[in-house]
């Protein structure tokens, strides 16, 4: 029995959430009322259980070199495991409020929240696959939740299509490389690459891997299904999806490339600046022409992945602590934003068209004056987070050489300013329309939250950084 | 007790500013008087410990930014010069919070008001207690902003916002200046925190820097360019064209930041920098020379406004010219004693203004007054305690800071010192004219308000008059009773390390051991007294004469009303070309190629870009994995194309 | 012991499996964006692409002589059948709200 709990406290974040989210379901079982709340909050509570397990746990791999624990992993769970208790919580108060609140939407969450922990830990191709499916079947579930409504199943169906696809993809790719480079696991293959000029068969398994991973994250040219599901799904759901995923995929992606494919640098270094430049620029062009707010978040996010990605084409610890720090920025920025676009409703009805912002101003302020700083922020003008998360992002590419990359990153941002501010002239200048409902408490809070987080962040951003600086040289230790 | 000085303000500030309409115009003024009050409670024995127990101290709250050998953190640095400063800004801000109370009680958003003082506090206090010069520039744009908030108050008041933009500008100027002193202090020493600096300017002292391909003294430059900041947020001459239009703020604000505090962080910061000015002499001399002439210049407009807030404004123009004057001849000491009786006198006078405008019905014009002294006996009582301290005449407390000064300008030796005292004299002739001035056009004679006006005269309400009698108390006392410590044989005990003054540079010491006749002496008490004269015979006497000289000599009347035409000539130098060559850009550069080609064109080409986005999101599932396999595909050519 | 005989003129050696392998996986992928019909067909296709992986792991497995690709055989074959149920279940929702599966009617969402 100890010589169990030996081998599994490794894993016991994964483990223990796992176990939650199963005795949650049995839970839901036998309460006769159909209700989230409790669930959530239950779920909540195994989130930052799970949390603290994970700050508690010491750099360890495990499970024959499966599964993977250093400071690197443990900074992606923890800010994954934020991003999807805080949109947890908007999940739950739109599911009470449209009355679709069913057993199983926590603890679906819940699921993809242990494939995604069990993505960030993988060593292995193998344990990367299942993490990265547990995952995605909860999220294609989840994207058709609302399965009485044409759009989200919809949006289901695109998702798992395109995400079957792409897993195919992947898995096809891990065949290659796991013939061409002799294993599966990551250290062996970092060794197998060491050794020698990598084959043309292994270099186009990792090319499928690479396409695989860039789906999860949406870059371009493999971000199609992006703004459909984002428009399609639940409001509160797009939210999860764009943030926890987000992170759990980047960080992964960061620790395929720079980990067993690390000396292989020279030939992904061009594919990634390729999606990376596609994406940034994808992002912000498309987006001019949005009317509903959410396809418009969309493909704000697969610009974000862009800017992101620049960090993983620096491939050195100043890149990857860039990275971090973006993706912390952007969790906070995205869950605000979410928040607000979840308060879009008019007589008890969702919004969700640009055009309904008109004249947000007068009726909601605060709201407007959160969404702007929000909107500053994502546009990366300081002084809001936003830039801090640009800034470092470009300093990296920078100092390893890549100015010109960093200069169309900037020059993508002016592009994507555009319709971020757009946003802003339309809740202050426009006349105004019908006014919102009030948000609720919670939407409240978490965006007033978020957009206070924007500053502070940005005046005090001494320790986030440091705490990035310290995953990053976790992940380069090995 | 320490930190505690420096943020309840902010949380005032914090509470009025975003709850104040929730908590209503009365708890707003108390939250903030409260917080104000309790930073000022504190830092009495604050002073006690640091200054006068000579035990020095800082507290370090957090890092503000770190990157390289760059850093600067968050400190409150409390030595003797800031631990005056804190005393002084706390004591005489909460008098005129409390002075506002009244004041602006009939206007509709009191909260917005008091948050803006008591975030102004805040912002002082950190600039005064700063440890590096980054957290002073924080402070120092604080209060910036807080003064441009302040000044366009009154936002639907045209003039206001002009005023407001107009201080801003010209700061602005001031404050690039003192960035680029801020780069050189730390291109020179690698770093910006004061202990390093100032232990490290010996060393320094002699080191030559290139700059805009001119070889000179590397501490010159650098204390040039720190001094062009104070310029501007001193107004010093050149720089000063904001401070009389600032006077379009409530008159709260105008003694709070515009006479009492804000306008001498010029001088503090001189005074702090006093171990790199020490080593670089002719930044010393310009110093003087520039005091010396603003303090001219400002008291001879002085004497022919008829505003009277700006007649208040000149003059403390040129009484900061006088401190300025004192730091450049190594008198810091003698500068910073000013600065306090200054901020306790000069409050006292504008706030008793504003009660005179209070009582005239917001007249503001002194020769539409006259004949009220008996209608508010309290307000006229405490406005002549002031204009005696201004004057100085002893014992009020501006006789003892200001002949320190021209006594230290005369010891200091030199020729610009010898420039600075005669000016100097000649100033406290002016200064002491032109204060009488004010006070018998404004309280004697015949009633020239209309009837209606006058019927309306009255007394301000208690919570006006009570912060006006102890700012007349401390107009009174301070300076005698600080006299022993900051110039006396105390000083060298008080001060400590706080300021830095070569012995060879020491006008203080010399002032005092070189002995003086009589007539030099006592010739700054002489000149006054000949001002208060003037004053009379002119103003009581014969009515008559003013005009006549003005009559005399109507260049020299018109150039002084109209400020030596520095406006003026503003105006036709930078304002009016600018504007030229803002339409210029605008109507050929701007919409003729840079829009054409630039933002409309790319705005236009990005925008077709974004519909044909659009169609290629179809929303059919086949085409979307077309576009994945043929990404897929032309990434695995590349690849296979360029392993070979 | 290797099992796959590498020499001789019939011998089916590794490159005859990998190339089925590819054969079948591309199948797969044209199945998807070929087909306009029928949403069952592209569930095949994605089933014809995890075959063609296996082929191609249980082949390398043989010939690497290491059990790991068996393993990870087993592992996509489990995922593989969650993911038709899945995909099954999500067919039948849109079914019900659509009355249809053809492919070319899936397209609400678009721009």
């Amino acid at each position: 029995m100890s010589h169990l709990l030996q081998l599994i406290t490794p894993a016991l974040p994964e483990v223990f959430m796992a176990v939650a989210a199963m005795v949650l379901l049995l839970v839901g079982v036998f309460r006769e009322k159909e209700s989230t709340t409790l669930l959530t909050w239950l779920a909540l509570a195994a989130m930052v259980v799970a949390g603290g397990l994970v700050i508690r746990s010491a750099p360890v791999t495990a499970f024959n070199g499966l599964f993977v624990v250093n400071g690197f992993t443990s900074y992606a769970k923890i800010l994954m495991l934020v991003g999807a208790g805080l949109t947890s919580l908007l999940i739950n108060s739109w599911a009470q409020r449209e009355k679709t609140a069913r057993n199983e939407l926590p603890v679906l969450v819940m699921f993809a929240t242990i494939g995604m922990m069990m993505m960030i830990s993988a060593n292995d191709l193998i344990s990367l696959y299942v993490g990265l499916e547990l995952q995605s079947l909860s999220l294609y579930v989840l994207a058709a939740y609302d399965r009485d409504n044409q759009r989200a199943t919809e949006a289901g169906v695109k998702y798992f299509v395109l995400g079957a696809l792409a897993s195919g993809l992947l898995l096809y790719g891990s065949s290659l490389v796991y013939g061409f480079g002799g294993t599966t696991t990551f250290d062996g293959l970092a060794t197998a690459v060491k050794a020698g000029p990598a084959s043309l068969g292994l270099m186009i398994g990792v090319v499928f891997v690479i396409a695989g991973l860039a789906f999860k994250v949406s870059a371009v040219p493999f971000h199609m299904w992006t703004p459909d599901v984002y428009e399609g799904a639940p409001t509160p759901i797009t939210a999860f999806f764009s943030v926890a995923p987000k992170i759990a995929g980047l960080c992964l992606f960061l620790r395929v490339l720079v980990g067993p494919f690390g000396n292989m640098i020279e030939q992904w270094q061009q594919v990634i600046i390729f999606i990376s430049i596609l994406s940034m620029g994808w992002g912000a062009v498309a987006a001019l022409a949005q009317k509903n707010i959410k396809r418009l978040m969309a493909y704000s996010s697969i610009g974000h992945v862009g800017y992101a990605l620049i960090g993983l084409v620096v491939g050195n610890e100043e890149g990857a602590r860039g990275l971090l720090v973006y993706l912390l920025i952007y969790l906070f920025m995205n869950v605000g934003t979410f928040a607000v676009i979840m308060s879009m409703r008019v007589k008890g009805k969702n919004v969700e068209d640009i055009s309904d912002l008109s004249g947000m101003a007068k009726n909601h302020p605060v709201m407007a004056a959160v969404l702007a700083a929000l909107m500053f922020s994502m546009a990366g003008i300081p002084p809001l987070a936003g830039f801090l998360g640009k800034f470092y992002i470009f300093v990296a590419a920078v100092n390893a050489g890549f100015v010109w990359l960093a200069v169309v990153g900037l020059l993508a941002s002016v592009i994507s300013a555009v319709y971020y501010i757009r946003l802003i002239k339309i809740m202050y200048f426009d006349e105004p329309g019908t006014a919102f409902d009030a948000p609720d408490k919670l939407a409240g809070t978490l965006m007033v939250g978020c957009g206070v987080l924007m500053l502070v962040i940005f005046v005090l951003p001494s320790s986030l950084v440091d705490s990035a600086q310290a995953a990053a040289r976790a992940l380069f230790l090995g | 007790m320490l930190t505690a000085a420096v943020f309840l303000p902010l949380l005032g500030a914090f509470i009025a500013g975003f709850f104040g309409r929730l908590i209503g115009d009365r708890s707003s003024q108390i939250v903030t008087c409260l917080g104000v009050g309790l930073a000022a409670a504190c830092s009495i024995p604050n002073f006690i410990a640091v200054a006068l127990h000579a035990h020095p101290e800082t507290v370090h709250l957090m890092t503000f930014l770190s990157s390289g050998t760059f850093e600067a953190e968050w400190a409150l640095r409390y030595d003797t010069l800031s631990a005056v400063m804190v005393m002084t800004v706390t004591c005489v801000s909460t008098l005129i919070h409390v002075y506002a109370c009244g004041y602006m009680s009939h206007d509709d958003s009191q909260p917005r008001f008091m948050a803006y003082l008591s975030l102004f506090t805040f912002a002082m206090l950190m600039l005064v207690t700063a440890d590096n010069l980054v957290q002073l520039f924080f402070g120092w744009e604080g209060v910036g902003l807080v003064s441009y908030l302040l000044i366009g108050f009154w936002f639907k008041k045209p003039s206001a916002c002009a005023a407001a933009i107009k201080a801003f500008v010209v700061n602005r100027v001031g404050d690039f200046g003192f960035l680029l002193g801020i780069f050189a202090v730390y291109f020179i020493f690698d770093s910006v925190n004061f202990d390093v600096i100032f232990d490290a300017a010996p060393g320094k002292a002699e080191s030559a820097v290139t700059f805009f391909g001119i070889h000179a003294h590397a501490l010159t430059i650098t204390c040039l360019l720190l001094f062009v900041g104070a310029m501007g947020k001193s107004a010093q001459l050149f720089l000063h064209t904001w401070l009389p239009d600032a006077m379009e703020g409530p008159t709260p604000v105008s003694a709070l930041i515009h006479a009492a505090t804000m306008v001498t962080a010029g001088v503090f910061l001189v005074a702090r920098m006093s171990p790199l000015f020490e080593y670089a002499p002719d930044a010393l001399a310009f110093v003087t020379f520039l005091g010396a002439t603003t303090a001219f210049f400002a008291a001879t407009v002085g004497c022919v406004q008829n505003d009277i807030k700006r007649i208040i404004a000149y003059s403390t123009c040129s009484q900061l010219g006088y401190m300025f004057v004192a730091c450049g001849v190594s008198a810091y000491q003698g500068g910073i004693f000013h600065l306090m009786t200054h901020a306790w006198f000069k409050a006292l006078l504008f706030l008793s203004a504003g009660a005179v405008i209070h009582a005239m019905s917001d007249e503001q014009d002194i020769r539409k007054m006259g004949g009220i002294w008996k209608l508010i006996p309290v307000t006229f009582g405490v406005m002549t305690i002031g204009t005696i301290a201004i004057t100085g005449i002893p014992p009020f407390s501006g006789f003892f800071s200001k002949d320190m000064i021209i006594e230290s300008a005369l010891a200091s030796g030199t020729g610009v010192g010898t420039y600075a005292y005669v000016m100097t004299i000649l100033v406290a002739l002016l200064t002491s004219f032109y204060s009488w001035r004010l006070i018998f056009i404004t309280f004697f004679g015949k009633p020239r308000a209309d009837h209606h006006t006058m019927e309306h005269v009255h007394e301000s309400p208690l919570v006006m008059l009570i912060p006006l009698g102890l700012l007349a108390v401390g107009a009174i006392f301070i300076g005698g009773g600080f006299n022993h410590f900051f110039v006396g044989e105390g000083r060298e005990h008080f001060w400590g390390e706080a300021i830095k003054v070569l012995h060879e540079n020491d006008s203080i010491h010399r002032a005092h051991t070189e002995h003086h006749n009589f007539f030099v002496q006592w010739l700054p008490l002489i000149v006054s007294l000949l001002g208060l004269g003037w004053a009379y015979l002119f103003y009581v006497r014969r009515t008559d004469l003013p005009g006549k000289l003005a009559a005399q000599f109507p260049d020299i009347y018109r150039f002084l009303l109209n400020k030596w035409y520095f406006d003026e000539l503003y105006n036709w130098l930078f304002v009016q070309n600018a504007f030229r060559l803002g339409r210029i850009f605008w109507k050929i550069g701007d919409t003729g190629i840079i829009d054409r080609f630039g933002p409309d064109g790319i705005a236009m080409v990005t925008a077709k870009a974004a519909q044909r986005l659009r169609t290629v999101q179809s929303g059919y599932l086949y085409h979307y994995a077309f576009a994945m396999i043929v990404g897929i595909a032309v990434i695995v050519t590349w690849f296979v194309v360029g392993a070979h | 012991m290797n099992a796959l005989p590498t020499e001789g003129a019939f011998a089916i050696g590794l490159s005859h499996f990998l190339t089925v392998g590819a054969i079948l996986f591309t199948i797969g992928i044209f199945g998807i964006f070929l087909n306009r019909k029928n949403l069952i067909i592209i569930m095949m296709s994605i089933e014809l692409m995890l075959l063609a992986v296996n082929v191609n792991l249980v082949a390398f497995s043989s010939y690497l002589n290491d059990l790991v690709g068996q393993v990870f055989t087993m592992l996509v074959l489990t995922v593989a059948a969650a993911e038709a149920a899945i995909g099954l279940a999500i067919v039948v929702v849109f079914y019900r709200n659509r009355r249809s599966i053809e492919v070319e009617d899936i397209n609400q969402l678009k721009g």
